[in-house]
């Protein structure tokens, strides 16, 4: 039973592990402090899953035991807290695909992104993909309707990063 | 179109570039052990309550006489049945809202079941720095009070002659202070430094909800 319960586990992570990836990405500057919070979000995920029911969907909880570790339990370590050794963010592109102005705007968006508090960037995310309100506000444990005003803020805060 | 649609575009419709974990790969980090802040809050709170009780064993032999000699002994033994009633009531509670703490909670019940924890353990604290002062005080002002049976006992004890009677008393009060001064900074530098993050994130999601 247990056999047949990491099986499906590892096989559900395996599937949805970029969920993990883009919040680690978001919430360490380092590839040595992603692998460690991959790590970690891995455990808590795997401590939590004999009590997930099917009757949610397996990313959706992950969303919420993810943000959860990246946010409130993972204990930064203090030698990764300072160094940046990746770029922001890269996406696959085709060569043709390839629009050098876009992709300037979007590392300055995401580096902007990436100043803002934890808090802020739980929002960001869970709108980044393309979450409604009602999820976001059930993940963060806030009223939909604050969680509509806040991403207003963000919003406009993340304009004023971007046009000093 | 404002940026944030712009990368909301380009975050769905594109893959980024992450290392792809195959399962082989993912099954020995299950194996790993978590290193979360739960469970140093955990090990911590069991360490401080563990600490707080044991030092109730730890009164010197030479101190108990003494005790004895001032006729506290019957008052003591009541204290600590007390104590021990309080401890009890306490790690219950602590035990209670450890178990409320779930990583399957929102992020803000997370959050606030946790500091709800840690609050337990520092309400214990409080009471025993309390306690202590309050004992502290008392017997050091019951001791003025009975001034000459407390000369007649340190001057036959072994132990305490070496201290002038006069100075006793003033040294036991400093004493005690200088201890509790020290017990309130250790306290504050230590969580401080542990829960920083977690109540400012805290503050920030309750101040949404303003």
């Amino acid at each position: 039973m247990t056999k047949e319960l990491e099986h499906r586990f590892v096989a559900q992570l395996e599937e949805h592990q970029n969920i993990v990836h883009k919040i680690c990405r978001l919430y360490t500057n380092d590839s040595d402090a992603h692998n460690d919070l991959f790590q970690e979000i891995t455990i808590q995920l795997w401590k939590a899953y004999p009590k997930f029911r099917g009757d949610a969907k397996f990313s959706t909880w992950m969303y919420r035991v993810a943000l959860n570790t990246a946010i409130t339990l993972y204990r930064k370590s203090k030698r990764t807290v300072q160094t940046q050794d990746y770029e922001s963010v890269s996406f696959k592109v085709s060569s043709e695909a390839y629009d050098p102005t876009v992709e300037d705007q979007l590392k300055l968006m995401y580096n902007a992104v990436k100043t803002l508090s934890d808090v802020d960037k739980a929002l960001v995310f869970l709108y980044l993909e393309n979450k409604n309100y009602r999820e976001i506000a059930d993940t963060l444990g806030i009223t939909e309707v604050n969680a509509r005003v806040k991403m207003n803020r963000i919003k406009e805060k993340l304009r004023t990063i971007l046009n000093p | 179109m404002d940026e944030l649609e712009i990368l909301k575009k380009e975050w769905q419709s594109r893959e980024q570039e992450f290392p792809k974990l195959t399962s082989k790969e993912i099954y020995p980090m299950l194996l790993k052990k978590s290193s979360s802040m739960v469970k140093w809050i955990f090990y911590i709170s069991i360490a401080e309550m563990i600490l707080w009780t044991t030092l109730y064993f730890l009164v010197p032999e030479s101190s108990k006489k003494f005790q004895e000699g001032m006729g506290l002994n019957a008052i003591f033994m009541w204290i600590n049945i007390f104590n021990y009633g309080v401890v009890f009531v306490f790690v219950y509670l602590f035990y209670k809202n450890h178990q409320k703490i779930q990583v399957t909670n929102t992020v803000k019940e997370l959050m606030a079941n946790i500091l709800r924890t840690r609050k337990t353990v520092h309400y214990f604290v409080y009471y025993n720095i309390g306690m202590a002062a309050i004992l502290m005080f008392s017997v050091n002002l019951y001791y003025y009070f009975n001034k000459d049976k407390l000369y007649h006992i340190l001057k036959s004890d072994e132990f305490y002659s070496a201290v002038p009677p006069e100075t006793f008393i003033t040294l036991n009060a400093i004493g005690g202070l200088i201890i509790i001064g020290f017990l309130i900074l250790f306290y504050w530098v230590i969580y401080g430094l542990l829960l920083r993050r977690l109540k400012k994130n805290y503050k920030e999601l309750k101040k949404i909800e303003v």
